[in-house]
């Protein structure tokens, strides 16, 4: 089950650095998305919320991306919650973002709602994952339970 | 007459070993979920710190973008939307739409001003498809240019392209590509690119008139324009049929073009 969140949650990530790295680029390359569904790319990518400090967000979600990807492939309980905490980080953000887009702006940029999508989910792989770290320790104590005819270790 | 069987001590000490293994077990079980919740619970005190400082900082831009959204080289922020918005719809001099169009809309702006990108990239499309291209309104741009050096260098293309008919097509490329207020980001090399990114219109001939008397003698007259209608903010509009105008500002806008289309 745990390697199972983890691919799921690896796949996100690579979605997530595909869309990021596209906006980062047509950001930097001074051109405009391909925004055929909901048309909005333009104008949110233009908003003062495009940006965080002058770092456009496109990138700060390409780095988060990366980071939370990083995380999932190196094994312990520190990995584990990096990966959750850029996680939630990201959706916790993005979901200001989308905010900001429906009630602000009133435009919505598809690629970002995606990117927000793929960051709510990661989310949820993550914590699961991290809740789930400690094996059930009913089953190691059971595991540890002599078979019948063992001898016992206990009292000695 | 069926007989209990006694456990063995063997027996009685195999189930209390069990006993104590599963209670050894439940307790750490209890461990792990309290040690398993403090974590969630730190992950996500810290998440929503971080989150917090993100919202903040985004929040506290200027509301402007920087003109390094148009990179040097490469194509132009926003050409195929200006495009697509503009195409087909005919322009003369300063007016957009139908010459006979039976509602007039005079825009007052300054293409620094930011309320004016807002209009031009939130609103304005909304009215091109809506009223303009079906030929209900013409629309006309009364440059003003009061902000700083970045205002008037930007207007004098943007009347400059007017005389080629492609007023309105320099100035949704330039609030599109609009920079922080007098930070000097309407510089020639960006207005030659946003000048370039218009289809049919001839650069050269637009940077040797921008600054003609022509030109000059446009944006005055603007000025004195926008001085005799009361013209206190940007972006100011003059909305009605023939003479008969009233000013209002972005918000009321839509609302006044109804008004005078639905007459």
């Amino acid at each position: 089950m745990s390697a199972r969140l983890r691919t799921a949650a690896i796949a996100c990530c690579a979605l997530g650095l595909a869309i990021a790295g596209y906006l980062a680029y047509v950001h930097y390359a001074g051109i405009s998305p391909v925004c055929e569904i909901a048309h909005g790319c333009e104008k949110v990518q233009s908003s003062r919320w495009s940006a965080v400090a002058g770092v456009p967000v496109a990138l700060l979600g390409l780095l988060g991306y990366a980071g939370i990807l990083a995380a999932l492939l190196v094994r312990g309980e520190t990995a584990l919650t990096a990966a959750a905490g850029q996680a939630l980080v990201g959706a916790g953000f993005s979901a200001y973002l989308t905010y900001r887009e429906v009630f602000t702006l009133h435009a919505i940029c598809i690629w970002c709602v995606i990117s927000a999508a793929l960051m709510a989910t990661l989310a949820v792989l993550t914590v699961v994952r991290l809740l789930r770290a400690d094996a059930p320790p009913a089953r190691r104590a059971t595991a540890r339970t002599p078979a019948p005819g063992a001898a016992p270790r206990a009292g000695r | 007459m069926p007989t209990t069987v006694q456990p063995n001590r063997k027996e009685r000490r195999d189930a209390a070993r069990r006993e104590r293994v599963e209670r050894e077990a439940a307790r750490a079980a209890a461990t792990a979920r309290r040690r398993r919740l403090a974590r969630l619970g730190a992950v996500l005190a810290g998440a929503a710190l971080v989150v917090a400082v993100l919202v903040v900082v985004s929040g506290s831009g200027s509301g402007t973008k920087p003109a390094a959204r148009t990179a040097a080289s490469g194509p132009v922020a926003g050409a195929r939307e200006t495009s697509a918005l503009l195409a087909g719809i005919p322009q003369h001099g300063l007016t957009l739409g139908r010459p006979k169009a039976p509602v007039r809309v005079v825009e007052f702006a300054d293409l620094q001003c930011p309320f004016c990108r807002d209009y031009s990239t939130g609103v304005l499309p909304r009215l091109v498809r809506t009223y303009v291209r079906p030929g209900k309104v013409r629309m006309e741009f009364r440059s003003l240019h009061f902000i700083g050096p970045d205002s008037e260098r930007a207007a004098r293309v943007a009347q400059a392209a007017g005389r080629q008919d492609k007023l309105w097509n320099v100035l949704d490329l330039a609030y599109r590509n609009q920079g922080k207020e007098n930070s000097g980001w309407a510089t020639d090399a960006l207005l030659r690119r946003l000048a370039g990114a218009v289809p049919g219109l001839d650069v050269g001939r637009v940077f040797a008139a921008r600054d003609s008397a022509a030109v000059t003698a446009e944006l005055r007259a603007a000025d004195r324009l926008a001085t005799t209608s009361g013209v206190q903010s940007t972006p100011t509009f003059l909305v009605g049929r023939g003479s008969s105008l009233k000013a209002v500002d972005a918000a009321g806008l839509p609302a006044a073009i109804e008004a005078a289309v639905g007459r």
